[in-house]
C-alpha cells in the first residue's frame, strides 16, 4: 500500500532572466562552451566526485551529457543541444554558443519580448533563405565523383576534436579511413532508393592510431581458446550459414497459461536435447558450414557440430543480428524444427584475424554494405573521443549524401551571414517592418544583436589571444597572432581566411570583428572555379549547421519568452 | 461571518492567480516554464496546465483548481480567462459588500439599503447567482447577442459547408493563446492543412472531429532536436513502433490484425495439460510448429503482406512470416487497433479452431506500408484506405526540446476539442416574465426606488451612458432584418465578409410590453434600480403554480433545421408561437446554432457587458440587477488585460467607447482583431464561472484537519475477511 503524503506546493518564480545568479551560471556555461569550440579549443576534464570514469573531452555531446544543470533555463538550454546533437551529430557547441550569445546580446538592450522575438524570427528567415539560395557565397556544391572535398569535411572534422590527441599523419590516416568505411556503406547497384549500409566500429584500445584498419564485412570477436576449436578452417568457395535468432541453449517456450503436469518418468530435459540434435543433424546433412546464435548453443550441440567440422559461434549479441543477416543474405531463424533451405546464407570467405591482442573471426561477404572499422587508440578517454568524431563523420557523410552541400567552416559562414544581414537590414528594412509595428530602431537593435551574436561565435575560434577581424570584401573570418594592434600592414600577418578559401596577397581591407563597421555587401555567388583550386578547405556540415542555426533562434526566443518558473519540489 | 472570509479568501488567491495567469493570456502573452519533480521540463502557456503545476495549498484554490479543470475537460478552452473573470467578480461582490458595511457604520439607512441588509447573505447572492446563469443569461444570449453572432460556416450554400478562411481565422486566434507568438502562425496554418487533408467530403466534418480527439495520441508523432519549422504532415498512418519483420512489397497490400499469439501454445488458461512420454512432448511440438507453418501459408496463400498485432508474437511466427513474405508489427496499443479498426471498418483475424482450409474475410487492403525514419527512429508507416469520412494523417511535430513539442501537442489537441464542441448545437432554457401584474406594479415599484435612493453605485462610471433612446434604437434594431458585419483582415485574404443575420423583426409583439414598460419607466426615472419585492422571490412562486400556468414549448429540431438552412436568426418560428401564448411565464427551449463565432479581443464581453446593463435597467429585483451588474462590470476585466499593453487609438477604453457608440447608433461595430473565437466556449466558461463563484460563496466554514487520511476501504476489506 503506497503511503499517502500531501504534496508540497511549488515554487513560483516571475522574470527569471533577470535574476543575478541565472545570469551568472548563463555565463558559466557560456565560458566552458566557449573555450572548447574549434580545434584550438580547451578539453575539458569531467569527473564524477561519487565514481565513473573521467572524461577528457572539448565535444558538446559528451560534454552536456557529463555535465548536470538544475535550473530550469539551463535545463532546456543543454536539452535542446543535446536533441540537436543526436539528430545531426555535428554542430553543438555552435548552437549551444550561438543561443548563449544571442540570450545575452538581446538582454542587455532591455526591449518587450514580443518585438525581440518578431524580429529574431524575421532575421533566422533571412538567414536560411539565404543559405539555401543559389546566390549563397559560402555553400559549395558537393561533386560525390571526386573525393576530394568530402575528405577535406572529414578532416574538418577530425580537426575540431583536439580531445583525440591526433597528430597530422594520424587525422590524415583516420580521416581516409572514415572516408572509405563510409563509401563501402554506399550499395554499388542502386535502385531508385538507397539504402545505406553500416559501419560497426570495433574498439582496440592501447594500439597505434595508425593501426586502425577498415574491412568490408564482419568482424565478429572470439575468444583464443574458441579459435583453436575452429581452426583449421577448410577452404571452399563459399560457406553456407545458418543463424539463429532462437535460443538452442534447450530452454522450454512458453507452455500458456494453463499448468502443464509432467510425469516423474518423463526428462524434459532429454527430450529437448533429441529435437536440438536433430537440428543438428540436419544442419549437418544440409552441408552448413557456420552456425550462429544470437543467444546460447547448448554445449552438446557444440560437441556435435564441431565433430561434424561444423563451426559454431554463440552470443553474438541483437546488435549484430541485423547486419549479420545483411552480410549473410539470411533469415534469422526462429524454428528449431525443419528448416526451410530458403533460409540459409552464404558468405564468401571465413578467416581467422588477430589485431592486437584479439582475436576475429572474419565474416567476408560476396557483395553487402557493411564494413568494419576497426578503431585504434592510446588510451581510453582518447579512444572514447575518436569513437565519437568517427560517429559523428559518418552521420555528417551520410546527411551530405542527402542534401549535398557543405558550408564554408572555420568561421567565414558566421562572419559572411553577419555582413549580409547587416547589409540586408540596413538597406531594405521595409520589408521586415511593413506587417509588425516595429520601429526602425528596433530593428537596428536587434540586427546588431543578432549578427553579433554570430560574429562572437566565429571569434570563440580564437583561443590563443590573436586578433579576429573580418575583411571588408567576402566578409570572411580572419585571424592573426600579434603582439600589437598597432600594426597595420595586415597582408603580412595573416595568410588565409578561416575555411582558407582566400589568401591575403589580394587587395583587401579588414577590420576588427568587435568594432562597429559600416554594413558593407559581401560578395555573393560564389564562383565554382574559386573552390575548385583549393585543395584544403575547412567544411561544415550543411544540414546539420542549417538546422543548429534554426534551433539556436528558436530556443533563445523560448528562453527570452518565459515570464514565470514554476518549479515543482516533490 | 465564516463566510465572508471564505469569499475573502477566495478574493486573495484568485488575485494571487490572476497575476500569473495574466502574463501568459492573449496574443501578447508570454511562456511559463513547469519543472516536474522527475526532472522533466514543460512549457506551457495553458491555464490549466499552470494551475495544476502550481499544487496549490488552500483548500478553497484547490476547489477553484478543480473546477477549472472540470471545465477544461469539457471545452478545452479559456482557463486563463475563468481566473481572471473569477477575480473580478470576487472583486465586485467584495467592493458592494464593504459599502454595506460603511452605510451600516452611518446608520444611514434607506429603503433600498435597508433591504440590502436583509437579503446581503452569501447564500441569497449565491442563489441569485444561480438565477442569473439559469434564466438571464440564456436570455440576454438569444434575445441581444444572437443577433452579432457570426458563423463560421460559409452561409451562401444550403449545405454546412466550412469556411476555409474563417477557420483559420479561428484557429489563429486560439493558438495566439495557447503557443509562442513566434509559432503560432505555424501552428494555425498546419492544423487547419492537416484538417482539411483528412476530411473525405464537406459534410462529414463532425467525425473528423470527433476521431481526431479521441485518438489525438495515436495521430501524431513527436520529434525532439529539429525546428519547430520542420513539422508537417504526412500520409497514412504512422504506428509509433517498428517492423519485428519487413518484407517489402508493392502494389496493394493485403493485412490483417490479430488479438491472440498465432502459435497454439501448450496449455491455454485453466485447462491441464499431461505429458506422459517425451515422444508426447515432441509431437505436440511438432504439431506447434506445424499449426504455425500452416496458418502462416495460409495467410500468405490469402495474399496477406502485413500482419498486424495486439500481443507480442513468439520467434516461430516471426520466422514463418518472413519466410512467407509476411511483414509484422507488434504489440499494438489497444486504442491503435482500435483507430485501425474504425478507420478500416476491420474487424480482427480469429484464428481458426480446426486447421481446413477456410476464407478468411476479415482482411484489408492498404496502399502502402513501409518503414518511416525520424531522427534515426524507426516507426511504421501504413497507407490506410479509409472506409469512413475520415482519411487517414499523421501530424509530425518537431521542436528542440520535449517540453516545447508537448506544449505543441496539447495546444492542437485543445483546439481539436474546442471545435468539436463549436460545432454542437447549445441549448439556451430561459423564462420571460410578462406577467400582467408585473406591469402594473413595476411603476409603482419605480416610483419608490426613485424616491429611495439614486443608482447604486456599482457600475463603475467607467463612461457615462446616454441612457436615453437606447431602447428606441433597440426596437429599431430588431426591425433591421440584416446587418453586414465586416472584419477587415489584413492578413491572407483581405476581403473575408463574414455575414450575420438578426432575427428578423416578429419578437416585436412581445418586445412591445417590456418596452412600454420600460418607457414608462425612463419616464419616470432615469435610473431604473432595484426593484423592492416583498414577495419571495421569483422562482419560487413561479414553482409554486408552474403546472398550472406554465407553458413549456419544446422546438423540434426540424423547425430549427429549416432555420438552420435559410441562415437566418435562429428561433424565429418558436418566438412566433410562444407569443400567442401570451401567459404570464412562458418557458423557452431554443439553441444557439452549431459554429457561431464572435472577433476576438473582448467583443463578446464587451456586447455581454452591454446587453446586461440595459437589462439591469430594465429588471425589477434588486438582487437580480445587482449581480447582473456585478457580472456586466467583471466582464470588462479580460478585453482590458488584452489591450493593456496597447496606446493610443488601440487603448482599452478608446475600443470600449467605439463599441458602445457602435451598439447605441446601430451601426456595425468595426474590430481591429482579425481572428475569431467560438460563443458556445464563451457561454460555457461564463456558466462555468458562475457555477464556481456559487460554490465558493455557499461554503460557510473551512475546517482544516492536520492528520493522515484515513483509508476509507479499511473497513470493508476487513467485513470481506
Amino acid at each position: 500500500m503506497s503511503r499517502l503524503e500531501a504534496k508540497k506546493p511549488s515554487l513560483c518564480k516571475s522574470e527569471p532572466l533577470t535574476n543575478e545568479r541565472v545570469r551568472a551560471t548563463l555565463c558559466v556555461l557560456k565560458g566552458i562552451l566557449t573555450s572548447s569550440y574549434g580545434p584550438s579549443g580547451r578539453l575539458k576534464q569531467v569527473h564524477n566526485g561519487l565514481g565513473g570514469c573521467v572524461c577528457t573531452t572539448s565535444q558538446s555531446s559528451a560534454l552536456l551529457s557529463n555535465l548536470p544543470v538544475t535550473h530550469p533555463i539551463l535545463k532546456i538550454l543543454t536539452t535542446s543541444m543535446q536533441n540537436h546533437v543526436s539528430c545531426f551529430s555535428d554542430c553543438g557547441l555552435f548552437t549551444a554558443l550561438l543561443c548563449c550569445n544571442l540570450i545575452e546580446n538581446v538582454q542587455r538592450l532591455g526591449l518587450t519580448p514580443a518585438t525581440v522575438i518578431k524580429l529574431n524570427q524575421h532575421l533566422l528567415r533571412l538567414c536560411t533563405s539565404y543559405l539555401k539560395s543559389e546566390s549563397c557565397a559560402c555553400r559549395v556544391l558537393v561533386d560525390f565523383s571526386s573525393p576530394q572535398r568530402l575528405l577535406c569535411l572529414v578532416r574538418s572534422i577530425v580537426t575540431s576534436k583536439p580531445a583525440c590527441m591526433l597528430t597530422r599523419e594520424e587525422t590524415d590516416h583516420i580521416s581516409a579511413l572514415v572516408l572509405r568505411a563510409f563509401l563501402l556503406t554506399i550499395p554499388e547497384n542502386a535502385k531508385d532508393r538507397l539504402v545505406l549500409g553500416k559501419s560497426i566500429i570495433v574498439p582496440l584500445k592501447g594500439q597505434r592510431v595508425l593501426d586502425s584498419t577498415v574491412f568490408p564485412g564482419i568482424l565478429i570477436e572470439v575468444s583464443e581458446v574458441q579459435l583453436m576449436k575452429i581452426l583449421p578452417i577448410k577452404k571452399s568457395d563459399a560457406f553456407k550459414v545458418a543463424l539463429f535468432c532462437a535460443s538452442l541453449s534447450g530452454d522450454l517456450s512458453d507452455t500458456g497459461d494453463g499448468t502443464v503436469v509432467v510425469s516423474s518418468r518423463v526428462s524434459l530435459e532429454n527430450a529437448v536435447l533429441e529435437q536440438l540434435l536433430n537440428l543438428g543433424r540436419q544442419l549437418v546433412s544440409d552441408r552448413v558450414d557456420l552456425v550462429m546464435c544470437q543467444k546460447v548453443i547448448h554445449p552438446s550441440l557444440k560437441q556435435f557440430l564441431s565433430v561434424h567440422r561444423v563451426i559454431a559461434v554463440d552470443r553474438v549479441g541483437a546488435a549484430l543480428m541485423e547486419p549479420l543477416s545483411k552480410v549473410t543474405g539470411t533469415q534469422p531463424i526462429g524454428s528449431l524444427g525443419s528448416i526451410s533451405p530458403s533460409s540459409y546464407g552464404s558468405v564468401k570467405d571465413l578467416c581467422p584475424a588477430k589485431f592486437g591482442f584479439k582475436h576475429f573471426l572474419h565474416l567476408i561477404p560476396n557483395e553487402a554494405t557493411i564494413c568494419s572499422l576497426l578503431l585504434c587508440n592510446r588510451n581510453d578517454t582518447a579512444w572514447d573521443e575518436l569513437k565519437l568524431t568517427c560517429q559523428t563523420a559518418l552521420h555528417v557523410l551520410q546527411l551530405t549524401i542527402k542534401e549535398p552541400y557543405v558550408l564554408l567552416g572555420g568561421g567565414c559562414t558566421e562572419t559572411h551571414l553577419a555582413a549580409y544581414i547587416r547589409h540586408k537590414t540596413c538597406n531594405e528594412p521595409e520589408s521586415m517592418l511593413k506587417d509588425d509595428g516595429c520601429t526602425q530602431t528596433e530593428l537596428q537593435l536587434i540586427t546588431e544583436a543578432f549578427c553579433s551574436a554570430l560574429e562572437s561565435v566565429a571569434g570563440s575560434l580564437e583561443h590563443d589571444g590573436g586578433e579576429v577581424l573580418t575583411d571588408m570584401k567576402y566578409g570572411h573570418f580572419w585571424s592573426a597572432q600579434t603582439e600589437s594592434p598597432s600594426v597595420v600592414h595586415w597582408p603580412d600577418l595573416l595568410s588565409r581566411c578561416g575555411c582558407g578559401l582566400y589568401n591575403s596577397q589580394e587587395e583587401l581591407r579588414w577590420s576588427f570583428l568587435k568594432t562597429t563597421r559600416h554594413p558593407f555587401a559581401p560578395q555573393t555567388c560564389l564562383p565554382h572555379e574559386a573552390t575548385g583550386s583549393t585543395n584544403n578547405l575547412i567544411l561544415d556540415c550543411f544540414t546539420a549547421k542549417l538546422s543548429g542555426l534554426q534551433v539556436a533562434v528558436e530556443t533563445a526566443n523560448l528562453i527570452l519568452d518565459l515570464s514565470y518558473i514554476i518549479e515543482d519540489k516533490n | 461571518m465564516a463566510a465572508v472570509g471564505s469569499a475573502k479568501v477566495a478574493l486573495q488567491v484568485a488575485e494571487v492567480l490572476e497575476t500569473i495567469v495574466s502574463c501568459c493570456v492573449g496574443p501578447e502573452g508570454r511562456q511559463v516554464l513547469c519543472t516536474k519533480p522527475t526532472g522533466e521540463v514543460l512549457i506551457s502557456r495553458d491555464g490549466g496546465c499552470l494551475l495544476e503545476a502550481l499544487h496549490l495549498e488552500h483548500p478553497i484554490a484547490r476547489m477553484v483548481v478543480a473546477c477549472v479543470s472540470s471545465h477544461l475537460r469539457k471545452t478545452g478552452d479559456g482557463a486563463k480567462t475563468f481566473i481572471i473573470f473569477l477575480c473580478h467578480l470576487l472583486r465586485g461582490l467584495h467592493t458592494i459588500t464593504d459599502k454595506e458595511q460603511d452605510s451600516l457604520i452611518s446608520k444611514n439607512i434607506q429603503t433600498y439599503r435597508r433591504h440590502w441588509k436583509n437579503c446581503c447573505q452569501w447564500k441569497f447572492i449565491s442563489q441569485a447567482l444561480l438565477t442569473f446563469q439559469t434564466q438571464i443569461l440564456d436570455y440576454i444570449m438569444d434575445h441581444y447577442l444572437s443577433k452579432h453572432f457570426l458563423s463560421i460556416f460559409s452561409s451562401s450554400t444550403k449545405e454546412r459547408t466550412l469556411c476555409r478562411s474563417s477557420l483559420e481565422l479561428l484557429l489563429e486566434a486560439y493558438f495566439c493563446g495557447r503557443v509562442g507568438r513566434n509559432n503560432h502562425n505555424f501552428i494555425s496554418q498546419l492544423m487547419c492543412n492537416y484538417f482539411f487533408k483528412c476530411m473525405a467530403c464537406e459534410s462529414g466534418f463532425e467525425e473528423v472531429f470527433d476521431l481526431v480527439d479521441d485518438y489525438f495520441v495515436e495521430l501524431n508523432v513527436g520529434v525532439t532536436g529539429l525546428p519547430v519549422s520542420d513539422s508537417r504532415i504526412v500520409a497514412g498512418l504512422v504506428l509509433h513502433r517498428d517492423f519485428s519483420v519487413y518484407c517489402p512489397a508493392d502494389g496493394d497490400i493485403r493485412i490483417v490484425i490479430v488479438t491472440e499469439t498465432i502459435q497454439p501454445l501448450f496449455s491455454t488458461s485453466g485447462s491441464e495439460f499431461i505429458l506422459n512420454s517425451e515422444a508426447q512432448f515432441q509431437t505436440s511440438q511438432f504439431w506447434i510448429m506445424g499449426r504455425t507453418k500452416a496458418i502462416m501459408t495460409h495467410l500468405q496463400s490469402q495474399n496477406v503482406k502485413l500482419l498486424l498485432s495486439s500481443v507480442k508474437q513468439p520467434e516461430l511466427v516471426i520466422y514463418y512470416a518472413g519466410l512467407n513474405g509476411i511483414s509484422v508489427v507488434e504489440c499494438l496499443s489497444p486504442e491503435e487497433v482500435s483507430l485501425i479498426q474504425r478507420i478500416m471498418g476491420l474487424s480482427p483475424f480469429v484464428l481458426p479452431q480446426a486447421s481446413s482450409q477456410y476464407e478468411i474475410c476479415n482482411t484489408a487492403l492498404v496502399k502502402f506500408c513501409k518503414p518511416l525514419i525520424l531522427r534515426s527512429k524507426r516507426y511504421v508507416h501504413l497507407g490506410l484506405i479509409s472506409t469512413c469520412s475520415f482519411i487517414p494523417h499523421c501530424i509530425v511535430l518537431c521542436g528542440p526540446v520535449q517540453g516545447l513539442v508537448e506544449q505543441h501537442e496539447n495546444a492542437l489537441h485543445g483546439a481539436f476539442k474546442m471545435l468539436r464542441q463549436l460545432f454542437k448545437d447549445l441549448d439556451l432554457n430561459y423564462m420571460i416574465q410578462t406577467s400582467e401584474q408585473n406591469h402594473t406594479s413595476s411603476p409603482l415599484t419605480c416610483k419608490n426606488s426613485r424616491e429611495s435612493n439614486p443608482l447604486p453605485e456599482s457600475v463603475n462610471g467607467l463612461i457615462q451612458r446616454p441612457y436615453q433612446g437606447t431602447i428606441v434604437k433597440n426596437k429599431g434594431k430588431l426591425a433591421k432584418t440584416q446587418t453586414y458585419l465586416k472584419v477587415y483582415s489584413n492578413l491572407v485574404d483581405p476581403s473575408i465578409e463574414l455575414e450575420t443575420y438578426t432575427p428578423c423583426s416578429t419578437p416585436k409583439v412581445i418586445s412591445a410590453d417590456t418596452y412600454q414598460t420600460d418607457e414608462t419607466l425612463r419616464c419616470l426615472s432615469p435610473t431604473k434600480t432595484s426593484i423592492i419585492d416583498d414577495n419571495e422571490p421569483f422562482i419560487e412562486s413561479n414553482s409554486a403554480n408552474s403546472t398550472a400556468e406554465n407553458t413549456r414549448i419544446e422546438i423540434s429540431y426540424e423547425n430549427l433545421q429549416v432555420t438552420k438552412i435559410a441562415g437566418r436568426g435562429n428561433i424565429l418560428p418558436v418566438r412566433d408561437k410562444s407569443l400567442e401564448m401570451c401567459s404570464s411565464q412562458s418557458y423557452y427551449c431554443s439553441t444557439l446554432p452549431a459554429g457561431c463565432v464572435l472577433p476576438v479581443g473582448g467583443n463578446f464581453e464587451i456586447l455581454l457587458h452591454y446587453y446586461l446593463l440595459n437589462y439591469a435597467r430594465k429588471c425589477q429585483q434588486s438582487e437580480e440587477t445587482m449581480v447582473s451588474m456585478i457580472i456586466a462590470n467583471a466582464l470588462l476585466g479580460i478585453p482590458q488585460i488584452l489591450y493593456k499593453s496597447k496606446k493610443g487609438k488601440d487603448s482599452f477604453s478608446q475600443i470600449y467607447i467605439r463599441t458602445l457608440h457602435a451598439l447605441q447608433t446601430n451601426q456595425p461595430i468595426v474590430s481591429s482583431q482579425t481572428g475569431l473565437e467560438s460563443v458556445a466556449g464563451k457561454y460555457q466558461l461564463l456558466t462555468s464561472v458562475l457555477q464556481c463563484l456559487t460554490k465558493i460563496l455557499t461554503i460557510d466554514l473551512v475546517i482544516n484537519i492536520k492528520r493522515q487520511p484515513q483509508e476509507m476501504y479499511d473497513q470493508d476489506s476487513e467485513e470481506e475477511i
